[in-house]
C-alpha cells in the first residue's frame, strides 16, 4: 500500500523514543515534527495542522488526555496514544476525551505504520460518506440495512445491526465500552456491560468464521471494541 | 414510684394478717396472734426494705391494737400489760428490719460486683476470640458502653500520634477532647471529668498502661443530663481499661512478629529476584548488544571490516527481536509479581465473555508460539462471569505460553471451558512430558521450574502470577498429569463473587 505524503506531530518526553520514531517515519515517507510535552504539542499543533498526531501519555506538563482535550476543542485531527500496560484507566479517559486509537508501549514500529495508516484512511474517508462498507468478506449495505458475509446475507436483532453500524461509521478506531453503550443504549445503560458483551458475542458468533479467533470485531482489552480494517 | 408501692406492700401484708388472725381469734390467746404480725415484720423486711418494714413495725402495732386488744375497733388499751407487748413487737420489728435490711444490702452488692465480674470475663472472652486488632477495639467499645451506659471512644497512636480507632456513634470528639486525650497518653494520668486535670472535659480520658507504656486512650462521656460514674463504676471502668490494655499489647506484639515474618520473606524473594535478575535479564540484553554491535561494525566498515551476508544480518535482527520481545515479558512478569506481592493489584470486576478473553489471549500470544495449533472447545451458552477482563487474558496467555514452551512445536494445545453448578471451568491441555507427581502442588510457586535440563528458560513467575489473579476471582488454579502424556492446567472461577456480590 502506497503511504500517503502525511505531516505527523510525534509528542513525547523522552528523546530517544522521538529519535527513532522521527528515523522510521521518515523512512517511510512521513514529515515529521515533535514535542516533548503538552503546552508545544498544543502549539505545534496549530502550528502545523499535522494529520496524524501521536500522543504519548505521560507528559511532564500535563496529562496526554488533558491534551487531547484541548486538541478537540478545534480539531478532529486522529490521534493515536502511546501509553504503558495496566494503564487501561488512562487510555479510556484519553479515548472517551477523543482520542481515536492506542498503542501500548513497547509496541513494533510495523504496528504503529498500520495504525497511522488506518486513520489517515479513516480521516479521508470521513469526508464522503459511502453507502455500502465494505471490508475482506464483510459487507454491510447502509443504505439498506443489508449485512453479508462471503456473499450470504446475515439476519441482525436491530441492536446487533445498530452495533455494527458503529463499528462500521468509525472502521479501526477503538470505541470505549461506556461510548457504545452510550450511542447504542443511551446514557443511563452506560454501566451495563453485559449488554455489550452479550451483544457482541452474538454478533461474532453470526458474522466470524471462528469467533475464538475473531477477525472483524476486535477486543481491546479491558478497554473497548474496534472494527477490524 | 416504685419506692411508694413497696411501702403499700408492707401496709397491704399487715393488713393479711389482721384478717388472717379473724378466724382463729376466738382459740387463741390475743398475744400469740402478735406472731402473725411478727411475720409480717419479718417478710416486709427481707422483701421490702429498711423502711416498709419500719412502717410494718409501726402498723402492726395499732392494727394489733386496734383488732384484737379490748376493747376492740378502738386504740384506747383496757389491760395496760399489754404495752409490754407493744414494746416488744416494736422492739423486734425494728430490730428485724435492720438485721434483714442489711442482708439484702449485702447480697444487692454481692450481686452487683457479681454481674461486674461477669461483664470483665465477657469482654476478656471476646478479647481473646477477636481476629485483630480492630475487633478488638470494637468489642473495648462495645463492652464499656453497654455496662457503663456511656458513650466511649478508644485512641490509639499511629506513628506516634493518638488518633481515634473506635467509638460510639454518638461520640465526637472535638479538638480541645483530642487536646485532653493526648495530655492523659503523655503523663499517664486520667483526665476530663471528675479528675484534677481538665475537669471542665466534656468525657473522662482513662490511660490504658502496661509494663510497656501506655497503650491508648479509653475515654468514657456521661449521656446528656446523665449522673457521673459511681466508685463502683469507676472501680469497673478501671478493670475494662486494663483488659483493653492487656488485649491492645498483645495484639501490638503480634502484628510486630508478623512484619518480621513478612519482611523475611520479602528478603528471600528479593534475594531470588536479584538472582533472577542477573541471569534472565541479563542474557537477552546480552543477545541484543552482541548484535547491535556486530552490525554497527558491519556498518562501519574500515579496515578490520567485519563482512557478513544479507541473510546472516537479518538473522540476527531477528533475534535481537525475540530476546526483545522476551526480555519485555519478564519485565511484564517481574511487575505483576511486585503488584501482586504489594497488595495493589486493584481488580476492575465487569461481566466478562470467557471466550473474548480466549480469543484476546491467542492474539497476543508471543510470536514463536503464535502459530501453533489450539483447538478451543466452549459449551453452549457460558453465562457472563465476573472478571477482569485484563489481568484473566494475562492468566490465560501464561498458561497458553506455558503450555507451548513444554511441549514439541506442532504438538496441539487443548482449551476446554464448561460449566459446574456455580463455576465455570476452564483447561487448558498440552501433550509435553507432564509434571513429576511431586511437583504438581509446587508448579504454581514463585520461581519455581519444572527441572527438565537444558530446556526452558524464564523466572518461573508466571504460573505464580496465575495463581495470584486467579484467586484474587476467587478461583481456584491446579495442575494435573493428563492421560496420556501431557498436563492439564485447570482454572475455575465463580459463577459471582460472594463478597463482593457482583454477578
Amino acid at each position: 500500500m502506497s503511504d500517503l505524503p502525511a505531516n505527523i506531530l510525534v509528542v513525547d518526553d523522552e528523546k530517544p523514543i522521538r529519535r527513532f520514531l522521527r528515523a522510521s517515519l521518515q523512512g517511510h515517507g512521513y514529515t515529521v515534527f515533535e514535542a516533548s510535552n503538552g503546552q508545544e504539542a498544543v502549539s505545534e499543533a496549530a502550528g502545523r495542522r499535522p494529520d496524524v498526531i501521536i500522543l504519548d501519555l505521560g507528559l511532564p506538563d500535563m496529562d496526554g488526555t488533558e491534551v487531547t482535550r484541548q486538541l478537540r476543542e478545534w480539531t478532529s485531527v486522529p490521534i493515536i496514544i502511546l501509553s504503558v500496560r495496566n494503564s487501561e484507566g488512562d487510555k479510556i479517559a484519553a479515548l472517551d476525551a477523543g482520542a481515536d486509537d492506542y498503542l501500548t508501549k513497547p509496541f513494533g514500529i510495523g504496528e504503529l505504520l498500520a495504525r497511522i495508516r488506518v486513520n489517515l484512511r479513516r480521516a479521508a474517508k470521513s469526508e464522503q460518506d459511502e453507502p455500502v462498507f465494505t471490508h475482506a468478506g464483510l459487507q454491510v449495505d447502509l443504505a439498506h440495512r443489508l449485512v453479508s458475509v462471503n456473499g450470504a446475507l446475515v439476519d441482525l436483532t436491530p441492536t446487533e445491526y445498530d452495533l455494527l453500524r458503529l463499528l462500521v461509521h468509525n472502521p479501526g478506531k477503538v470505541l470505549t465500552h461506556r461510548q457504545i453503550l452510550h450511542e447504542i443504549w443511551g446514557s443511563a445503560y452506560e454501566a451495563e456491560s453485559h449488554l455489550l458483551r452479550v451483544n457482541i458475542s452474538n454478533l461474532r458468533h453470526k458474522l466470524e468464521a471462528d469467533p475464538n479467533r475473531p477477525e472483524y470485531i476486535l477486543t481491546e482489552p479491558g478497554v473497548g471494541y474496534r472494527l477490524g480494517y | 414510684m416504685f419506692t411508694r408501692f413497696r411501702y403499700l406492700q408492707s401496709l397491704g401484708l399487715v393488713a393479711l394478717a389482721s384478717l388472717l388472725g379473724v378466724p382463729i381469734r376466738a382459740l387463741l390467746h390475743p398475744t400469740n396472734l402478735v406472731m402473725l404480725y411478727m411475720a409480717a415484720v419479718v417478710i416486709s423486711a427481707f422483701f421490702l426494705g429498711r423502711g416498709p418494714s419500719i412502717l410494718a413495725s409501726f402498723a402492726s402495732v395499732l392494727a394489733f391494737d386496734y383488732f384484737y386488744v379490748d376493747p376492740r375497733l378502738s386504740f384506747t388499751v383496757a389491760d395496760t400489760e399489754y404495752l409490754v407487748t407493744f414494746t416488744g413487737l416494736l422492739v423486734v420489728g425494728l430490730v428485724v428490719s435492720g438485721l434483714a435490711a442489711r442482708v439484702r444490702e449485702q447480697l444487692a452488692a454481692l450481686r452487683d460486683r457479681e454481674i461486674r465480674v461477669e461483664a470483665l470475663n465477657d469482654l476478656g472472652r471476646d478479647l481473646t476470640a477477636a481476629f485483630n486488632l480492630e475487633e478488638m477495639l470494637r468489642a473495648v467499645v462495645s463492652h464499656v458502653s453497654q455496662t457503663l451506659s456511656r458513650e466511649v471512644v478508644l485512641l490509639i497512636p499511629r506513628d506516634g500520634m493518638l488518633e481515634q480507632r473506635a467509638a460510639t456513634p454518638n461520640f465526637s470528639l472535638e479538638p480541645s477532647e483530642l487536646e485532653t486525650a493526648r495530655w492523659s497518653f503523655e503523663n499517664g494520668e486520667a483526665a476530663g471529668i471528675g479528675t484534677d486535670h481538665f475537669p471542665e472535659a466534656r468525657a473522662r480520658y482513662v490511660p490504658l498502661k502496661t509494663m510497656q507504656g501506655v497503650m491508648g486512650i479509653l475515654g468514657v462521656r456521661p449521656q446528656p443530663g446523665g449522673a457521673f460514674l459511681n466508685l463502683a463504676q469507676r472501680q469497673q471502668l478501671e478493670g475494662f481499661a486494663h483488659l483493653a490494655a492487656m488485649a491492645i499489647e498483645r495484639a501490638r506484639l503480634a502484628e510486630e512478629a508478623n512484619r518480621a515474618q513478612v519482611l523475611g520473606e520479602a528478603e528471600k524473594l528479593q534475594t531470588a529476584l536479584l538472582n533472577s535478575i542477573s541471569h534472565d535479564l541479563r542474557t537477552p540484553l546480552v543477545s541484543i548488544q552482541g548484535v547491535l554491535d556486530t552490525l554497527l561494525e558491519v556498518e562501519e566498515g574500515g579496515e578490520n571490516a567485519v563482512v557478513l551476508d544479507q541473510p546472516t544480518r537479518l538473522d540476527m535482527l531477528e533475534n535481537a527481536r525475540e530476546e526483545t520481545a522476551r526480555l519485555n515479558r519478564l519485565v511484564e512478569n517481574l511487575l505483576d509479581m511486585t503488584r501482586l506481592e504489594a497488595g495493589t493489584l486493584k481488580l476492575r470486576l465487569e461481566p466478562g465473555d470467557l471466550q473474548d478473553v480466549i480469543g484476546s489471549a491467542l492474539a497476543h500470544l508471543d510470536e514463536p508460539y503464535r502459530r501453533r495449533p489450539v483447538n478451543v472447545s466452549l459449551a453452549e451458552k457460558l453465562p457472563l462471569i465476573p472478571m477482569d477482563f485484563v489481568l484473566m487474558e494475562q492468566v490465560l496467555v501464561n498458561l497458553l505460553d506455558n503450555a507451548a514452551k513444554y511441549s514439541p512445536p506442532g504438538a496441539p494445545v487443548e482449551i476446554n471451558v464448561s460449566c459446574h453448578n456455580n463455576e465455570v471451568l476452564l483447561r487448558i491441555s498440552d501433550r509435553g512430558p507432564g509434571i513429576p507427581p511431586d511437583e504438581l502442588e509446587h508448579v504454581f510457586d514463585k520461581f519455581h521450574r519444572v527441572t527438565i535440563p537444558g530446556r526452558v528458560k524464564g523466572l518461573g513467575l508466571g504460573l505464580s502470577i496465575c495463581k495470584g489473579i486467579v484467586e484474587a476471582h476467587e478461583g481456584r488454579v491446579w495442575a494435573e498429569n493428563r492421560a496420556g502424556g501431557g498436563s492439564v492446567f485447570n482454572v475455575a472461577l465463580p459463577l459471582e463473587h460472594i463478597k463482593r456480590g457482583i454477578v
